[in-house]
């Protein structure tokens, strides 16, 4: 992990990872407002394996946008790593998700221009605006998560969805965040692959990082250490 | 850099329609620098063929006499202290005085009116040049206009009747083509003996300076007004053929213009296919547009990675069409001009520099809008975008 003066560093949950304090979400449609989030509270410490549930339209979706900072709160405060995202901008927010949370998505979201390795280092060249050379770090990332030297040349869509999934994995650590937001990780998995990228994801949480995951299978929500259900635009 | 890079791969992913696109600038730059080079070029050998009647500076005696009202002074011609003030003024220049009339003539038996122009038979050669026979050495010999003597059949050694005097031409003159000057082609000429005898003229109808440094004009031309036209009087009118042939070049740097504005038609259209394509090609990638953003691209790198994209097609195509161009005005000189000579001026090249520039900034004015679309798509929505 990278933080120095650590709010969310291994202090043993001194101070929450994520922190929502009467958020909500409204969006404004021509024939009225709809409430996505209604209201929510939510305090994530470190190291925690979050599992959101709930039905469709419940807001699962919306909370994982604005903890992973893709949107702001129409109401309410929400804390990301001690920043209140409403005072940030556009290019703070970018910022914020680029050193500090990882996504991983139902469909793998890969860049199809981008090979394998290209696919693992770009986070980091955005970060530290070097032109591609071959990282050393991302190599290791990748090899570590259980891919072979002979796929990092090629493009996303020449993998299988599990091998995929892994790139993906490796692509949301690469900046050492310290959330990782998880939209249905084992969608579009079948259900050996997803066991395998849920024991990694729970190797990834046993290192250090705040796992949040969006899923309604309650078989892959046994692998989380709290469970957040929503109903309405409300936990229940 | 990673965007610089990501635009190149685009590009060749789509190579078909990068392709088009880039023709189009290619046409539009190589169309808009050609018809610039066709254009100078055309000026330019405009200009080159005027320039032998470029160089002179003609001295008339005022029309209307000088000053408010009342004749003051009848000066209806240039005397020879005024000539002499004039080739002071005007050194080291020649100066021609010329007297200049009109009279019947009577060849064989046909009869007309014929200009008749009296010069010192020592200064002819500053002003006309000869096709055949000799310039006069006697008070009796004559020069005849190339058109004149055509239409007369006129030879060196035929003889006719001015005014009631036989006279021989000894000259036939080339033909001068337009001047500002005088217009000997049509007109004879007879030495200044002759004609003072004749038509016992004592001052001159105008002085011609021929001046060898065509910069020196103005200056030659404002030393003759300030010495004759001393008191404020315009005792007489200087003009000096350039100005006319500044008109003539006016015109034809608006032809020049034209043509280089049609040009400036296909740019444009090639404009509108370069933003075509960076539409396109932002609609389709609405996704990783979604993705990249959601993984901390900024709004400015996206909006970058566009730019690029529509900056390699235009400055491929814009290259392509600068060394076309070459080639363009090379073939159109040789056409409608029948020489290449004028395409290695500076001032024809230089429109390959300007083609080049012109097309760059059209494709970056065309890019912009696709980019900026980019670049303010809503993350959240673009991710969606199936």
């Amino acid at each position: 992990m990278e933080e120095d003066i650590g709010p969310a560093g291994p202090g043993n949950g001194t101070q929450p990872v994520i922190r929502l304090e009467g958020v909500s979400k409204v969006y404004s449609l021509p024939f009225g407002d709809v409430i996505a989030l209604d209201k929510v509270s939510l305090t994530i410490m470190p190291g925690e394996f979050i599992a959101i549930m709930g039905p469709s339209g419940s807001g699962k979706s919306t909370l994982l946008n604005l903890i992973g900072s893709l949107d702001v709160p129409s109401e309410g405060r929400l804390y990301i790593d001690g920043e209140d995202t409403s005072e940030l901008s556009d290019d703070e927010l970018t910022e914020l998700r680029r050193d500090h949370i990882g996504f991983i998505f139902q469909q793998f979201n890969l860049i199809p221009l981008l090979n394998v390795f290209e696919n693992v280092e770009y986070p980091m060249i955005l970060k530290t605006r070097q032109s591609i050379r071959k990282s050393r770090k991302a190599h290791d990332l990748l090899m570590r998560i259980g891919l072979t030297d002979s796929m990092l040349a090629h493009k996303p869509k020449e993998l299988s969805g599990g091998q995929q999934q892994r790139v993906a994995i490796a692509r949301a650590l690469i900046n050492d965040p310290a959330i990782l937001l998880c939209d249905e990780p084992t969608g579009n998995l079948d259900t050996k692959t997803g066991e395998v990228i849920m024991d990694l994801l729970k190797e990834v949480n046993a290192s250090g990082k705040t796992v949040i995951m969006v899923t309604h299978d309650p078989d892959v929500a046994t692998y989380a250490s709290r469970k957040i259900t929503l109903v309405d635009g409300r936990i229940v | 850099m990673i965007f610089f890079e990501l635009s190149q791969r685009n590009i060749r992913l789509n190579w078909l329609r990068s392709l088009l696109a880039v023709l189009g600038i290619v046409i539009g730059v190589a169309a808009i620098a050609s018809m610039g080079i066709l254009g100078n070029s055309l000026t330019l050998s405009v200009t080159a063929s005027l320039s032998s009647v470029g160089d002179s500076v003609t001295v008339v005696p005022s029309i209307g006499g000088g000053g408010m009202g009342g004749p003051t002074t009848a000066n209806e011609q240039i005397t020879d202290r005024q000539v002499q003030q004039i080739l002071r003024a005007a050194a080291p220049n020649d100066v021609v005085p010329v007297y200049s009339g009109v009279d019947r003539y009577e060849i064989g038996g046909d009869r007309g009116v014929v200009t008749v122009y009296g010069i010192t038979p020592e200064d002819m050669a500053v002003l006309v040049d000869l096709a055949d026979g000799v310039y006069p050495r006697t008070t009796g010999g004559a020069l005849a206009g190339a058109t004149f003597a055509e239409n007369n059949k006129l030879k060196p050694g035929s003889r006719l009747t001015l005014g009631g005097e036989t006279i021989r031409v000894v000259g036939i003159l080339e033909e001068q083509g337009m001047g500002f000057d005088i217009n000997p082609d049509f007109a004879l000429i007879v030495s200044d003996r002759f004609y003072s005898h004749k038509y016992e003229q004592d001052g001159y109808d105008m002085v011609i300076v021929k001046v060898r440094d065509i910069n020196d004009i103005d200056a030659v031309k404002d030393a003759i007004d300030r010495t004759l036209n001393r008191r404020g009087d315009d005792v007489v009118t200087v003009y000096d053929s350039r100005a006319i042939l500044e008109v003539i070049t006016e015109a034809f740097n608006q032809i020049a213009l034209f043509t280089t504005a049609i040009g400036g038609i296909s740019l444009l259209v090639a404009g509108v296919s370069i933003f075509n394509v960076q539409m396109m090609s932002v609609t389709e990638r609405i996704k990783e547009i979604g993705i990249i953003r959601s993984i901390g691209t900024k709004r400015g790198e996206v909006l970058r990675m566009f730019i690029y994209e529509s900056l390699i097609l235009g400055g491929v195509g814009a290259g392509i069409g600068g060394i076309l161009s070459f080639a363009g005005g090379y073939v159109v000189s040789i056409i409608m001009l029948q020489t290449t000579e004028y395409l290695f001026y500076p001032s024809s090249l230089v429109y390959i520099p300007y083609g080049i520039a012109i097309g760059l900034v059209v494709t970056l004015l065309s890019g912009l809008y696709p980019a900026w679309k980019a670049a303010n798509l809503n993350p959240i929505e673009a991710l969606r975008y199936e």
